[in-house]
This record gives structure tokens, C-alpha cells and sequence, in this order.
């Protein structure tokens, strides 16, 4: 710790908030600090985390710092990044992905707020989902940032379930389903109040994707979307050690940060 | 990372200095003159097409030849990096046809690999994150691991930022993969589809994958905000060494670049002019180049589109002529050349 997200390459922020989260989900409070550390050096006056050290923007990966000082907080029963996260808030809450008026061949709703990858661009599925659940664990699930947010989100849900990176419709033509983005905005809504149908259709969709042969990253979002929606089945503990054993003695740390927290989701509640 | 890629040298150029002055190949080799310079030029550019082909048959040799014919220096590329970047966009088992065929980078490659050069396929997926999958999914990864072939995964390398030489957007400058800036050469691989924005991608947005998820996020919503054309021509203006060998046999029509139907072709087209190759793809396809945002924008600035300013190698393109079915929206209409094909 810190990783990135291929092995030996530059550390950066996301992979290493994923093994922070992972660590500290095992009771590894000592290698999860270190990471919650270099997260903190990674953060920016203003609050923001950039992707990595020497790219300050974008800064989207401010979620996942969020998650991980606030889920080190919670185990270890310290307010030790307090300060951190509370100015990673302000500068979450400052920030808006662009909205534009409703257009006749685009199905989503363009004028609902969430976040965006880059600055000064349109609120995309993944970095909103990231956002959403970030401001829930830190104590913010009634802002109506957090709402509005949690709107958009089940509303860039596929029909017939699932979610890509945010777009539904597009010139009168439906768009494929993803697991990855589907997996982590059905992670992100699990704590969430909704009987929206599309929410149970896109648990399907994702039952049904892992079976296919899948990359580390989107098998371990997809079990993670599952077990936050109390699905268990021994079958995605197997496809995980399966995906386990399949990374190289050099893996990603990303990857394997990814498959950690899939493990650990569910096993504690 | 170096300061400033654009200006590298290099001792001998790819591709034969005729073809370098005719067919905006100073483009391609990064040589003698900066791009603008060509448009003072006169001599056409060479694009080659070859009908027939098929993903179990002899690409290496039609791609060989294509790049020969398009005036490529085999011996020059000895000891040089090149980068390989297909189409893998969105890639799904269900629509192989949206994605470059194995098959045909495994050829690239392999021709490129007999001239002594050292090769990498490397692609930064515009709409997914998890770029294992797309590999999965698209049968690259498997392809790659058997031909012994690495794959740069260009999302979520390090990054260098270059001055956008191009000027038509209003970004100041771009960023670049690591794999981008360090390759002699980078080889744009398209597959041939309409494209439900622009008309058509093919080698000119293909590079738009060679776009940084980690700096442009998922999907490119940067490039989107500051022009699709327009970004399409910074990008090519900005990377001058880059050439086109485009998958056409099968292709995409209707709603392309991820939902359309697959329209067999059997065609491989090669240039170092990227522009003149897409607007030869474009006038296969029964769209007029001239209509295209991009293509318009290229013509001012990159290499050429008018049909007088290409000199067609291997096939001529009107005997290939078929016309591509594109959706029934007002600003593909528009694109059609005059007997070009419509879906109501």
C-alpha cells in the first residue's frame, strides 16, 4: 500500500481507497492507515483527491477517499481524518456535473444533478454512484445533493435492468447493459429506500452476467452490487476464488483490492 | 516524461518521401514539414483498398502489401516502437462486428514484427472501465496472449499533456498515454462503421481511444463538451505519426458505432494520410467526405479528401462502392452522397 492500478505501476488514488476499504473491512487497521494517509497527502487545499499524486484533476476519486478515511474512522473508533473528510465534503457538495434541457433523443434525464468524471462536464453513472454512497456513509444520505443524486441513478437504470455509463436511450434505440457500472450503482442504492422494478431487474441481469467469463474488476463490482442486496449464493465466493487464483503472482492492486472487498461485503452484517 | 514529443526526429522516415509530400504522410512520419505545410502540396495521396479478404485468409500479406503501397519504408521501421490501437470501444460477444477482428491486428502485427520493429496493442476503451473484460469480451486478450503480443492498457497509464497543434476546439493542450508518446509509430485500426453522430468513424475517431479514461473519464465527456469534429482533428493534428489500416470486412451500418447490423465487405484499406483514408471509407460507403464535420475540418488542416487529391492503390474505390444504411435523422441525411442508402 498505496497501489495502482497495474502492478509496479504509479500508485493512485482509486486503488488505493479500494485496498484501504478492503483492509480495514479484514480488521487490518495498521495497512489501511497507510493507505488513509497517503490519501490525505494526495488531497488538494480545496479538499478534492485527484487521481493521483502528480494529477491533482480530475478528482472523482474524492468519493472514495471519502469512504475510506470515514470506514477507518468507524473501525477504529477515531476521528484521526475528520478534518479530511470534512473538507472532502464541502468540496463534494460544492461540486455539480453540467446539466442540460431535456432533448427528445437523449432518455435520460439531463437536468438531474449528480457528478461527472472531469470538471465542467455532464453527471455520469460511476462517479455518481461512487459520490452517493460516500455521502451515506459519512452521515449525509438526507442532503439533497445525496437525493437528487440517488434519483438520477435509478433513473439511468436500464429497463429491462442493469446500467452502462449512463446513458438508457440515445436516438430511440436502447443501449447495452454493463456489469461493472451496474454492479457499483446496485452497491451504491443498497442502503437506499426503492421498489423501483428496475432495481430487482438489474440484480438479475447481474446473476445472470457473472456467469459468462468476466474481467477481475466487473466480477467483483457485480458481486458486490449482489451481496449488498442480501444475495448470497456460494457460487460467488467460488467464481471469486476462482478470479483469485487467476491473478499472477504481480497483480494489479487494484484488481485484488477489488476482489477483497467483494469477499468481504456482507460478511460482517 | 519528455517535454515536448512533437518535436522527436528521426534519422530515416516510414514512409517514402513522395509519399510523405503527396498524401499528408509528413503527418504519419512526423518529418521534413509540420503538417500545415502540406497544404501547399500537390501530389496526391495514396490509399489502398483489396476486396476479398476474409479473417481466416491472407491479411498479413494484403496488409503488407497495403502498407508498401501506401508508401511505407519497411527498413526504416527496424528497432522502432509501434503502437497498434483497434476499435475495442464497448465490446459485447454479441456484436463482433462493433470491434477490430483479432485476426486482423494479430496480421498488423505480425507484419510489422517481420520488419523488425517491436509492437503493442494498446486501446483505452471509451465506454467501459474494466478494459480485462473488453478484452474478454472482444477475443483480443486471447488473440494477444497466443500471438505473444502486450496489450498498453491506455485508460490508466501515466500521462504526458502536449499542445494541442490542432487549435479547432478550444482545448489548449491534450493528454496523452505514456504508450502514445514513447511509440515511433501509432497505427490506427478502425473497424468501418456509420457512426450515429458524425456519420462515420474510422481512422480519425478511432483515436479518440487513444484518449486517457483516467484524465477524460468514461465516456469522453471532455472531447464531447469541446466538439466531437473538432477534437477528432485536434487529436490527429496534435500526433503526427499515425497511419491507417482499417478493418472492413465486416462492418457496420444502421445505428453504428455499437447497435448497428453487420454488412460484409471484405475490405482492408491502408494510408498514411488519415484523412484521405477515411474519406475513401466514406465514399465506399456512399456518404460524401466533403459533408463530414471532421473530414470538412481535416481537409483545411491534416491531408485530403477530394477525390482528385487521392491516388487509389490495389482497388479503386468505385468498383467497392456499397452504400452503408445510416439512421434517419437530419444530420446524417445530410451526409449522403447522392444515391446513398436511408433507414426509416
Amino acid at each position: 500500500m498505496p497501489g495502482g492500478y497495474l502492478a509496479g505501476d504509479q500508485p493512485a488514488s482509486e486503488p488505493t481507497a479500494w485496498g484501504s476499504l478492503a483492509l480495514s473491512a479484514a480488521g487490518q487497521l495498521e495497512a489501511s492507515r497507510v493507505a488513509c494517509d497517503w490519501l490525505v497527502a494526495c488531497q488538494a487545499r480545496n479538499g478534492s483527491v485527484g487521481v493521483n499524486r502528480s494529477e491533482a484533476t480530475p478528482a472523482w476519486p474524492t468519493s472514495l477517499a471519502i469512504l475510506a478515511w470515514t470506514q477507518w474512522q468507524n473501525a477504529s473508533g477515531t476521528a484521526n481524518y475528520q478534518r479530511s473528510i470534512d473538507s472532502a465534503i464541502k468540496w463534494t457538495l460544492k461540486t455539480k456535473g453540467r446539466t442540460t434541457d431535456r432533448k427528445p433523443e437523449i432518455g435520460h434525464d439531463t437536468t438531474l444533478v449528480g457528478w461527472s468524471w472531469a470538471a465542467d462536464t455532464h453527471s455520469w453513472l460511476e462517479p455518481t454512484a461512487l459520490f452517493v454512497r460516500a455521502l451515506n456513509a459519512a452521515g449525509h444520505a438526507n442532503h439533497e445533493r445525496t437525493e437528487e443524486a440517488t434519483r438520477m441513478l435509478v433513473d439511468r437504470l436500464l429497463p429491462t435492468g442493469g446500467a452502462n455509463y449512463g446513458n438508457t436511450r440515445v436516438l430511440d434505440q436502447y443501449l447495452l447493459p454493463h456489469v461493472q457500472p451496474s454492479g457499483l450503482v446496485m452497491w451504491a442504492l443498497a442502503r437506499l429506500p426503492t421498489d423501483d422494478s428496475r432495481i430487482a431487474a438489474s440484480l438479475d441481469y447481474l446473476d445472470s452476467a457473472i456467469q459468462q467469463p468476466l474481467g477481475a474488476a466487473s466480477l467483483a463490482f457485480a458481486i458486490l452490487g449482489l451481496k449488498a442486496h442480501g444475495r448470497q449464493s456460494a457460487h460467488y465466493e467460488q467464481k471469486l476464488e476462482t478470479a483469485f487464483a487467476g491473478l499472477s503472482s504481480d497483480a494489479s492492486p487494484y484488481k485484488l483490492a477489488l476482489l477483497a472487498m467483494a469477499t468481504q461485503e456482507g460478511s460482517h452484517s | 516524461m519528455s517535454n515536448d514529443h512533437s518535436t522527436k526526429r528521426f534519422s530515416e522516415p516510414f514512409i517514402d518521401r513522395r509519399s510523405a509530400l503527396a498524401a499528408g504522410g509528413l503527418a504519419a512520419a512526423g518529418l521534413i514539414v509540420a503538417p500545415y505545410a502540406r497544404a501547399a502540396l500537390t501530389n496526391p495521396s495514396p490509399v489502398f483498398l483489396a476486396s476479398g479478404q476474409r479473417y481466416n485468409g491472407p491479411l498479413v500479406q494484403t496488409i503488407r502489401d497495403g502498407l508498401l503501397a501506401a508508401g511505407v519504408r519497411s527498413e526504416s521501421l527496424r528497432g522502432k516502437r509501434v503502437l497498434l490501437k483497434p476499435n475495442l470501444v464497448e465490446p459485447s460477444r454479441a456484436i463482433p462486428h462493433m470491434t477490430t477482428h483479432p485476426a486482423v491486428i494479430v496480421a498488423a502485427a505480425e507484419v510489422f514484427r517481420g520488419w523488425g520493429a517491436s509492437v503493442v496493442v494498446g486501446e483505452a476503451p471509451g465506454h467501459v472501465r474494466d478494459t480485462e473484460t473488453a478484452l474478454i469480451e472482444s477475443g483480443v486478450g486471447e488473440a494477444l496472449a497466443d500471438g505473444g503480443l502486450k496489450f498498453a492498457d491506455l485508460n490508466y497509464e501515466e500521462v504526458g499533456w502536449r499542445r494541442n497543434r490542432g487549435r479547432v476546439s478550444p482545448l489548449k493542450g491534450i493528454y496523452f498515454p505514456r504508450s502514445v508518446l514513447e511509440a515511433d509509430l501509432v497505427v490506427s485500426m478502425p473497424k468501418m462503421k456509420t457512426h450515429h453522430w458524425v456519420g462515420l468513424t474510422c481512422g480519425m475517431k478511432n483515436m479518440f481511444g487513444v484518449m486517457p479514461g483516467i484524465k477524460y473519464g468514461w465516456p469522453k465527456n471532455v472531447l464531447h463538451h469541446n466538439g466531437i469534429p473538432e477534437t477528432v482533428a485536434d487529436i490527429s493534428a496534435t500526433l503526427p505519426r499515425v497511419i491507417t489500416i482499417v478493418d472492413g470486412i465486416e462492418c457496420m451500418e444502421g445505428d453504428g458505432p455499437i447497435l448497428g447490423t453487420m454488412k460484409p465487405m471484405g475490405l482492408i484499406a491502408v494510408g498514411a494520410d488519415v484523412a484521405a483514408v477515411d474519406a475513401t471509407i466514406a465514399r465506399v460507403m456512399g456518404l460524401d467526405p466533403t459533408k463530414v464535420q471532421y473530414l470538412a475540418i481535416a481537409r483545411r488542416r491534416l491531408g485530403e479528401i477530394q477525390e482528385e487529391q487521392i491516388e487509389q492503390r490495389g482497388e479503386a474505390w468505385q468498383t467497392l462502392r456499397s452504400p452503408f444504411q445510416i439512421l434517419d435523422r437530419p444530420h446524417l441525411q445530410r451526409l449522403r452522397a447522392a444515391d446513398g442508402e436511408l433507414v426509416t
